[in-house]
């Protein structure tokens, strides 16, 4: 931790989210069959598979979006359970990015970021603009404050819902495919932002296809399907010497 | 075709050259043969409509059945001695519309146009019924009191404190209605006026108001139960509003004159008025609900679950966030249902309720006026027509509004 840019996870530290044995059904169709996942303060985990794998799935899981029928997932020392007092209470410690933004299209980008922090956190509204306006200085888009979502290209969409996430000042942030539905000339920026957030010490979960993104920030890379871990490696070793089978025949489709 | 519509939008007072007029008239009515011959049959009915009605309303016409009936149509039996009460209760209503009005937007010229006109056209009517001077000052003061409250509205915006004024203007609208109530039904120090005495448009307006008013919620309440995950709560929703709407109007309106009574407790006894307004309430709620329904239905469940992640409540996800889009998308809708409403009220004539269709009846059924169909009704549809529109422009207003987010 002496410098930010050098920050990794510390595995002597009580670990930020614990999943043990996570399965889940969609009716008769398993798409969690038992996974286990630890991750440590500060740890950027990227999650990798094809599409159904159920990488998107889990994370989903991790904010109880979508609830589990087995398993325990711990976050921060708390348990996720159904009770709504307890997810309310978890989901203010994990923020969450969308493929699809999911902004509120009906306020401004202002009225966007503070929202939560006035309503759910009870902040004043003065600081909480305070806070907003540092944040949209931090992702670069200070000058579109007043503007409405719909008036913004699909990168600065996202960029915002970045900095709504991180007005709640959580402790983990979970990216689920952040840049799959932008064009590709505004992918460069969204990912910028991810990497300076990964630098500054925030955990992080990030569902991706971009491989030169996960080889850089990534801490650990996890390789998903059939709802199941396949293999979970350094960066280095995954990209360079995938243990598994699976592993590679992935590698060889996504990098051609 | 260019030249003309740029002008139009840009408000120039020029007549277009008669050249111009001339291009528009071949482009547009008279293109193609059947095009010649669609604008011939257009004009032909329109003359043979405009010219007849328009001799019937100067020759034929014995305008005196309205005329002397005005007071009638407007208020019915309200006791005469009582008629102060409704000027103030007019004069209220102008006061906080306008008063609102010119806080929410800045107040222009165009504004004070239409408010004379407004004005002009009262004092037009007041004179062509042959009002009496009590009645034309009260028009008089009523416009005065239109024009100060749009000045101290304009002088209120200006104060540095008014910011954090301004989310009171609410608790001043419900304050209002409470005196408009009690204004016109007495007790509390004034002579009570019974519910049978409130007729004509003074009963149209007020039910109509407060059916709308009470079935706005109940509807977003009834969207909300329908969609809910709890199976009693949207059983029991979805079991309403099916019952509801396959029923006629009518006879929910029989139905609320004769069980409300069975149904409720000896010692409370609702009269007339409130069994027709329950009746409407909740005849109006069952359609509301299916309309925000569709509105909620529009919304993608992104987002819903932005909101979940970002730790908010369901109600506050609901208040926030969820009803603010799904209302904004089905206002055209809504408002709809609101002018339908409106009319509906001319059923209550059927169920004893004097209201505007009731009076004209009553009026028509007199020895003297026998035959006058054609005048009171033509005037009843005008009445209508005027609040339906006002009400249709009140949407696009609220549309326009919302149209750049």
């Amino acid at each position: 931790m002496t410098d930010l840019l050098e920050a990794t996870s510390d595995p002597t530290l009580p670990p930020m989210i614990t999943a043990h044995n996570i399965q889940k059904w969609y009716g008769s169709f398993q798409v969690l069959k038992g996974v286990d996942l630890e991750v440590s303060p500060q740890e950027v985990v990227v999650l990798m598979g094809p599409s159904g794998s159920g990488k998107s799935t889990l994370i989903r899981t991790l904010n109880g979006l979508e609830t589990h029928e087995q398993g325990r997932i711990v976050i921060d020392g708390v348990e996720l359970t159904q009770n709504p007092k307890h997810l309310e209470a978890v989901r203010r410690e994990v923020g969450m990015v969308f493929q699809q933004f999911n902004l509120f299209p009906h306020l401004t980008v202002l009225q966007n970021i503070t929202l939560a922090p006035i309503w759910v956190k009870r902040l004043p509204k003065l600081a909480a603009q305070e806070k907003a306006l540092q944040l949209l200085e931090r992702v670069g888009i200070l000058e579109q404050a007043q503007k409405y979502p719909g008036q913004l290209s699909g990168g600065q969409q996202q960029r915002v819902a970045i900095a709504r996430a991180l007005a709640m000042e959580p402790k983990i942030m979970l990216f689920d495919e952040p840049t799959s539905a932008l064009d590709p000339e505004m992918i460069k920026e969204v990912l910028d932002v991810m990497r300076s957030l990964a630098e500054s010490g925030m955990t992080m979960i990030i569902v991706t296809h971009e491989v030169g993104f996960a080889r850089e920030v990534a801490h650990r890379i996890l390789l998903m399907d059939g709802g199941q871990v396949v293999e979970q490696a350094t960066p280095e070793e995954f990209f360079t010497n995938p243990k598994e089978e699976r592993s590679r025949q992935f590698l060889a489709q996504i990098l051609g | 075709m260019e030249p003309l519509p740029l002008k139009q939008k840009l408000n120039l007072p020029s007549l277009p050259s008669l050249r111009a007029t001339w291009q528009w008239l071949r482009q547009n009515l008279l293109s193609t043969w059947y095009n010649i011959l669609l604008t011939i049959f257009c004009l032909w009915v329109i003359v043979w409509v405009g010219g007849g009605l328009t001799h019937w309303a100067i020759a034929l016409a014995q305008w005196q059945v309205v005329t002397d009936n005005l007071r009638l149509i407007l208020v019915g039996r309200y006791p005469v001695e009582q008629l102060w009460r409704l000027w103030l209760v007019l004069g209220l209503m102008v006061g906080v519309k306008t008063f609102s009005w010119g806080t929410l937007q800045s107040w222009q010229r165009k504004h004070l146009l239409r408010v004379a006109l407004v004005g002009v056209g009262a004092i037009l009517l007041a004179l062509v019924s042959q009002a009496d001077g009590t009645s034309l000052g009260w028009v008089g003061a009523i416009a005065l009191v239109a024009l100060g409250s749009s000045s101290l509205a304009t002088w209120c915006r200006q104060q540095a404190l008014w910011p954090r004024l301004q989310p009171w203007l609410p608790l001043g609208w419900l304050v209002s209605a409470g005196l408009i109530l009690w204004l016109i039904s007495g007790g509390a120090g004034l002579t009570p006026v019974s519910t049978t005495f409130w007729n004509g448009l003074l009963l149209t307006v007020l039910v109509a108001t407060l059916s709308i008013v009470l079935s706005f919620p109940l509807g977003v309440l009834l969207a909300l139960g329908r969609r809910s995950s709890l199976p009693i709560l949207r059983g029991l929703s979805i079991g309403y509003i099916e019952l509801v709407r396959g029923l006629p109007l009518i006879g929910i309106l029989f139905m609320a004159q004769v069980m409300f009574p069975l149904l409720l407790p000896p010692q409370i006894t609702l009269d007339a008025l409130a069994r027709a307004i329950a009746g409407l309430t909740l005849f109006s709620a069952a359609y509301l609900a299916e309309t925000v329904r569709g509105g909620l239905q529009s919304l993608p469940t992104g987002q819903w679950e932005a909101a979940k992640a970002l730790g908010f409540s369901t109600p506050l996800t609901l208040g926030l966030i969820i009803l603010p889009q799904a209302l904004r998308a089905v206002i055209p809708a809504i408002v709809g249902q609101f002018i339908g409403l409106f009319k509906d009220t001319a059923l209550l004539s059927i169920v004893g309720l004097v209201e505007l269709t009731g009076i004209a009846r009553s009026i028509t059924a007199q020895p003297e006026y026998l035959g006058r169909y054609a005048e009171v009704y033509l005037v009843l549809g005008l009445i209508y027509w005027v609040f339906c529109y006002g009400m249709s422009l009140a949407s696009r207003r609220l549309e326009h509004r919302f149209s750049d987010r």
